[in-house]
């Protein structure tokens, strides 16, 4: 467990939380899908900033808009009402190339599942954003990245000779080349069991720690949020609580506290 | 595990890819999930994704349909507005008279003896005869106002006007019948192309220039025009005299009966009394052996024509069905389980999946045939507007050109449906809970190895075949190359796409590079969409070498054995022209600038008892302008009781100087001729050369079809050129052609029938192109995931849009660069196997086969146009559904 770590740090952050410049930040968030009876309010007035240097957590029920706040926050998706920023950025006033260049230039992402790109090798894989800027990658950067992921000896291999954690593992790698401002992991041990778990947890701790990254995460397994450095909490669109230094425990208290007053999201 | 699903959907996706079709869609109205059976959902919205699966199909179908019903359609159009041509030319007589016996020489219409004009009072006391009158038919071309003779193409008709109303097809509608000597009536519409009026004069060319005046305009038929031919009637003395070899001949006699007697009838009494070299046959009859002769033959080649490019289409189309088929099939497999999972018995699947191709075909085959009638009564309204003359009357719709092509296109649909369909019935229920798509993707050593087989025993039998000269061996041997080529595609795909990709993926970096990935991901499927493309662009490089070899061999013809200067040069009589008059030659032969001029004329006569064409000349003048190589026996005393005759002909008869041949004439004289010489070469001279006191006495219309020109030492081409070109103005002047322009008006032809085949090779290209652009729209669908991954790391959507269109063109380039090969070698094992006589020659056009690779490659672009702009299109936010 880095429970310990993580609470040394959190502690060292919280008085400065405010001052700390937000890696992104949404302001007032709103998204809504569909129109009229069919309208679903995933995200309602959302204010948030996820400091620069941290790693924080987003959980909530299942349907409580997490997956959508981190796509908006991202740049992934655009926001009914309210404004996303990336630094300093607002996303609202850009087009899609715009966006896209922002992406691949500032943003790291995680996803659940499908990370990789079936026919380039895990070695392209990892350099993909950058090849897609026309960038050289900082070589030193990457070689240490490869030994940090622990895939060095698979860097020909396409992903569909990986394990489900190894491909996880290549995707952090991936998000961390091109030394973003911020990465985004959607549920990114969703499918994987609790091991390769929490190998890419610990992948993404050393991000932050020892890197110096800042990660966003989407998750509703308190085990996996207990690695950040502060957890929000999200209930039926809302910014619900926050957590710094969080535990297992406490987390799914906190938990259980919101299933037994809403009794679940919008599904 | 399935909490994402719903949330990664975007909004408004409902025609998405049936992959992805989880019970999640319509998520809007979540609480009420699970109402309507789970089957029936799934097989609503697979109906309606494949929808625009099979879109290429359909189009495919749809195209390959239409081309064959159109062509049938408009096939049995022409056959029957030609059957009312010839029905209108004889429909008022009863009997015709004609020489009996037929000389024929290959393909041509072949020539009979004249009917003497003095059999006419025989017949005209035959009772039941109520007239009779002599039809003098011969070749006359028209000169404009402005001196340049009219070209239409078609034959150049000049007769002599028929005086009885009921015998003559052609009815006057402005000014009088002619009735002096230079009096003409021409054709509504022949005037009117010529841009000649009532009370113009001009020459007609007969080939020797006649002077008329135009007293009269006729139609046929109630017609302004009489098919692509011109026509121009004189007075019965001036056909006779222009158009005749002898007064007192006609080409037939033409027979009214009495009323109340019948034109078999007639025809027998009017044969009883005619001598033993004539015969009577009714005018129905005379109207179609005409019909079969003339427009029989040459529809149905063209037909045929047609007909076998329709089939390559529908083969190219066969290809890219097939593979359509055979993707959704495997991109169906989890929906296949499914059901097999639920109890589906294999048949009820495999019934589903044919079903399904049944609907398709027919719905496609059926638009095809409307779509069929279409392109016929386009094609009629174009054709004369090209230039190629065609009657214009009603469409004329048969069952057969119905049911034929409607029977293929569902055939084809549903024959290249079969292979898949069996496979998805195969599809076992454990395959729903397995991940990826069941499509083998590898490469089976047995393909390889039968493959490969297959080839080395093609190539070495068409090899064989083409330097044996034996057709049937280099035939087989090609089609087993093709059928190699096709199964080699797999095998071969893997080099082929990581060579042709090589330099995109070094131009275009990753994007470049994942283009050649996908290109590569399955070898089998980039193989069955660029085999289409490759049939295609086979059959146009063949042809384009066939081409470009013909014309060599016509060049270097024209280069060796052409030792005169200039030539004139006319189209004969069918094509457009009447040849050039005999008087030319001499003529020019006149000017001070002239070292030589001789004319080549035709003449055919049946030499020891089959049909041959004999150049008509002077042979020893000839001898001076064209190589006729070594010269064995003395062309100088020809006479006219000798010929000369080249020496390969010679060979094969056994015939050497001094040999005695029997030659008949059509003018029914047999006559004992010997060999006077034999040479060597009969490129330009053709295999029989007969001096024209020779053939003076059995000659038909008199003219010359080629007249070559020598020029005085000092002389420069340009200024004996120019002097030739002012000699030949009262002639209607004929085209005054260089040695090098002679070829290469020898060699238009050829360009004409390479673009017409070029034309009809496009639509055999554009399927498969659609075949490209179909696979890759459901390739596009496939990867819906990893493009929106690609698309959420930093891929912007002109890269994403350039990754697919460098697929599509190095898929193109790879079925290209086949079809190039495949083309090129059956090209020259078909040059090769056909050039009995050695001498023909063999060239790739470099120019020719460089066009159709930038037009593959530029092809491939276009194909990957359509699905490049969907797949940017996509939803970024797919990346991240977990299913
Ligand atoms: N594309 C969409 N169309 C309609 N509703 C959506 C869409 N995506 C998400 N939602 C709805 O928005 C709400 C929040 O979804 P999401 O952000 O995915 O939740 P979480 O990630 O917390 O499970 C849910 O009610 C979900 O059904
Ligand atoms: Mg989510």
């Amino acid at each position: 467990m880095t429970g310990g770590v993580a609470a040394g740090a959190v502690t060292a952050g919280t008085g400065a939380a405010a001052d700390i410049t937000a890696a992104a930040r949404v302001v007032a968030a709103s998204k809504v899908y569909g129109t009229g009876d069919a309208a679903v309010r995933a995200l309602d007035a959302v204010t948030v900033g996820f400091p620069a240097g941290r790693f924080t957590a987003i959980m909530g029920p299942s349907g409580s808009g997490k997956s959508t706040l981190m796509h908006c926050a991202a740049g992934l998706d655009s926001l009914t009402s309210g404004a996303a920023y990336i630094g300093e950025t607002e996303l609202g006033a850009l087009g899609d190339r715009q966006l896209t260049l922002l992406r691949r230039e500032r943003v790291g992402f995680v996803f659940q599942s499908f990370n990789l790109v079936p026919t380039l090798t895990v070695a392209e894989n990892i350099t993909l954003p950058l090849d897609l800027a026309g960038r050289s990658p900082d070589a030193a950067w990457v070689d240490g990245l490869i030994d940090v992921v622990g895939l060095g000896g698979r860097l020909r291999h396409r992903p569909g000779e990986l394990s489900g954690g190894q491909q996880q593992r290549v995707a952090v790698a991936r998000a961390l080349a091109g030394r973003p401002e911020v990465v985004f992991a959607d549920e990114p041990t969703g499918n994987l069991d609790s091991h390769s778990g929490g190998e890419v947890l610990a992948l993404l701790g050393r991000a932050v720690r020892e890197m110096g990254g800042t990660v966003v995460m989407v998750t509703h397994d308190p085990s996996a949020a207990a690695h950040a450095d502060e957890v929000v909490f999200l209930a039926d669109g809302r910014l619900v609580d926050r957590m710094t230094g969080p535990t297992a425990g406490a987390v799914l208290d906190r938990m259980k506290a919101f299933d037994g007053r809403g009794g679940g999201g919008a599904q | 595990m399935s909490t994402a699903a719903e949330s990664a959907r975007g909004p408004g996706q409902g025609a998405g890819p049936g992959h992805g079709s989880g019970p999640g869609r319509g998520s809007g109205t979540a609480p009420g999930t699970g109402a309507a059976p789970a089957s029936l959902r799934i097989g609503l919205a697979g109906l309606r994704a494949h929808k625009r699966r099979f879109a290429g199909t359909f189009v495919a179908v749809f195209l390959g349909v239409a081309f064959l019903a159109g062509t049938m359609v408009m096939g049995d159009t022409l056959r029957a507005s030609f059957g009312a041509l010839f029905g209108d030319a004889n429909s008022g007589t009863d009997t015709v008279v004609r020489g009996a016996d037929q000389i024929k020489a290959g393909r041509g219409p072949g020539v009979r003896e004249p009917v003497p004009t003095d059999l006419i009072a025989a017949v005209r006391k035959v009772p039941g005869v109520a007239a009779v009158a002599p039809d003098i038919e011969g070749a006359g071309q028209l000169v404009k106002p402005d001196g340049t003779s009219l070209d239409t193409k078609g034959p150049t008709v000049a007769a002599n006007w028929i005086d009885d109303p009921r015998l003559n097809p052609y009815h006057l509608v402005d000014g009088r019948a002619p009735t002096r000597p230079g009096d003409a009536v021409l054709l509504r519409d022949t005037a009117t192309q010529a841009g000649l009026h009532l009370g113009d004069t001009t020459l007609l060319r007969t080939p020797d220039p006649v002077r008329i005046r135009i007293v009269g305009l006729a139609t046929f038929g109630g017609q302004d025009k009489q098919g692509g031919s011109t026509y121009t009637a004189l007075t019965t003395a001036d056909a006779q005299r222009y158009l005749m070899p002898r007064p007192g001949e006609a080409t037939t006699l033409k027979v009214r009966a009495d009323a109340g007697i019948g034109q078999a009838e007639l025809t027998r009494r009017v044969a009883a009394v005619l001598p033993a070299r004539f015969e009577a046959l009714t005018g129905q009859q005379a109207s179609t052996e005409t019909e079969s002769a003339t427009a029989g033959t040459f529809l149905t080649a063209f037909t045929t024509l047609l007909v076998v490019f329709a089939g390559i289409a529908l083969l190219v189309a066969t290809f890219s069905i097939h593979n359509t088929f055979a993707i959704v099939v495997a991109q169906r497999t989890r929906e296949n389980a499914l059901l097999r999972a639920l109890g589906a018995t294999r048949r009820q699947v495999l019934g589903s999946a044919l079903a399904e191709a049944a609907a398709v075909a027919v719905t496609a085959s059926g638009l095809g045939l409307l779509g069929g009638i279409g392109i016929a009564a386009g094609l009629q309204a174009l054709f004369p507007a090209a230039g190629f003359p065609f009657p214009d009357s009603g469409l004329v719709i048969k069952a057969v050109a119905m049911a034929v092509p409607l029977a293929v296109g569902v055939l084809v649909c549903v024959g290249s449906a079969v292979l898949p369909a069996v496979r998805a019935g195969r599809t076992a229920p454990i395959a729903a809970l397995r991940d990826s798509a069941a499509e083998s993707v590898g490469v089976s050593r047995w393909r390889a190895l039968s493959g490969a087989v297959a080839g080395a025993a093609g190539v070495t039998l068409t090899v064989i075949g083409a330097a044996g000269t034996t057709v049937p061996a280099a035939a087989v041997g090609a089609v087993l190359t093709l059928a190699a080529f096709v199964v080699l595609g797999p095998v071969a795909a893997p080099v082929a796409v990581r060579v042709l990709g090589a330099p995109v993926a070094r131009l275009r970096g990753v994007t470049g590079r994942l283009a050649r990935r996908n290109a590569l991901r399955s070898p089998r499927r980039t193989a069955a969409t660029a085999t289409a493309l490759m049939i295609g662009v086979a059959v146009v490089s063949l042809f384009a070498v066939l081409g470009a070899s013909m014309k060599a061999t016509l060049n270097q013809t024209v280069n060796r054995s052409f030792a005169g200067d200039v030539a004139v040069n006319e189209p004969v009589y069918g094509a457009g022209g009447s040849g050039i008059s005999p008087r030319l030659a001499p003529a020019v032969a006149k000017l001070p600038q002239v070292q030589q001029a001789v004319g080549l004329g035709r003449g055919i006569a049946e030499i020891d008892g089959a049909g041959r064409q004999l150049t008509v000349t002077d042979p020893v003048a000839l001898s001076r302008l064209l190589d006729l190589g070594t010269v064995r026996g003395s062309l100088a005393g020809l006479g006219t009781r000798s010929i000369a005759v080249a020496r390969p002909e010679a060979d094969k008869h056994g015939w050497t100087t001094g040999s005695r041949v029997t030659i008949a004439f059509a003018d029914g004289q047999r006559l004992p001729f010997t060999i006077g010489a034999v040479y060597g070469q009969a490129d330009l001279a053709g295999d029989y050369l007969m001096t024209r006191a020779a053939w003076a006495p059995h000659r038909t219309q008199d003219k010359d079809t080629l007249v070559a020109i020598s020029f005085r030492p000092g002389v420069s081409i340009a200024a004996g050129k120019a002097a030739v070109e002012k000699a030949v103005v009262p002639f209607g002047s004929p085209d005054v052609q260089t040695k090098s322009e002679y070829a290469t008006s020898s060699a238009a032809g050829i360009n004409t029938f390479l673009t017409l085949i070029y034309a009809l090779l496009a639509l055999a290209v554009l399927i498969a192109l659609l075949g490209i652009a179909n696979t890759l729209t459901l390739a596009v669908h496939e990867r819906t995931r990893e493009l929106g991954l690609l698309r959420a790391v930093g891929q912007t959507r002109a890269q994403l849009r350039a990754m697919v269109r460098w697929e599509s063109v190095v898929v193109a380039a790879f079925g290209t660069a086949g079809g190039l090969g495949l083309g090129a070698f059956l090209g020259w094992a078909l040059v090769r196997a056909t050039d009995s006589s050695g001498t023909g020659a063999f060239a790739v056009p470099p120019v020719s086969l460089g066009v159709v690779l930038l037009v593959g490659v530029l092809a491939g672009v276009l194909a990957g146009w359509r699905p490049a702009r969907r797949a940017a299109r996509l939803d970024v936010l797919r990346a991240i559904a977990a299913d």
